[in-house]
């Protein structure tokens, strides 16, 4: 079965490894104001807010995003029409459940806080995909009868 | 739908995965299947026609709600 907009399977395992290291930096930075002195550009010593910006912040979402969309698209070893379907529920479901969480954060997160429920909205569809996708796939692979 | 293919492949006496082969497709795939969690495209079901030698009707069968 041909399916298209689908990475090779050996981006399963580079997307894991470009998903952990940029995860640990992210939150470095969100959590620890951790960053890379090297990476900061602008002087910083004008009174304009934003003059000096520091791009560690930048390279740990780029790499999270990617990392992500990498597990998510990349192909199972046997591609086939029921994982074709299940890919496709678990988006349905994933994008159900996203547009659900925030709903509920708007009415429950108010202020700067929800500044941080726009951050982690960004990624939570791929998050419920690729969580969803494969709870299905281990499932089916569970029982032998 | 309904349908035999565990009773099938237990006269041919072959495994999930030695289905999943013949026919091409994943192990998830016959387990989801068997279990009635997944109704197969018409190509699949001929090909497991093909490989059990006997027509569909013979271990699909349709239900009251289908």
């Amino acid at each position: 079965m041909k399916s298209i907009l689908l990475l090779p399977v050996s981006y399963k395992r580079i997307g894991w490894l470009l998903l952990i290291p940029s995860l640990l930096l992210g939150i470095g930075v969100r959590f620890f104001d951790f960053e890379w002195k090297f990476l900061t550009i602008g002087k910083g010593k004008e009174a304009i807010i934003d003059s000096k910006i520091n791009f560690t912040d930048e390279i740990a979402l780029t790499g999270i995003i990617l990392g992500l969309l990498f597990i998510a698209f990349a192909r199972e070893k046997q591609e086939d029409e029921f994982i074709y379907h299940t890919r496709l529920q678990s988006w349905q479901w994933s994008v159900l459940i996203n547009y659900g969480l925030l709903l509920l954060a708007t009415w429950l997160v108010h202020g700067l806080a929800y500044i941080d429920v726009m951050m982690y909205n960004m990624l939570t569809v791929l998050i419920i995909f690729i969580i969803r996708f494969h709870w299905v796939m281990n499932r089916e692979k569970k029982f032998e009868q | 739908m309904k349908n035999t293919i565990k009773v099938e492949r237990a006269i041919q006496n072959i495994t999930q995965q030695e289905l999943a082969e013949k026919i091409g497709v994943s192990r998830q795939t016959i387990n989801a299947i068997e279990s009635n969690k997944y109704v197969p495209s018409t190509v699949l079901a001929m090909k497991m026609a093909k490989f059990f030698g006997k027509p569909v009707e013979q271990f699909f069968e349709l239900e009251e709600d289908d």
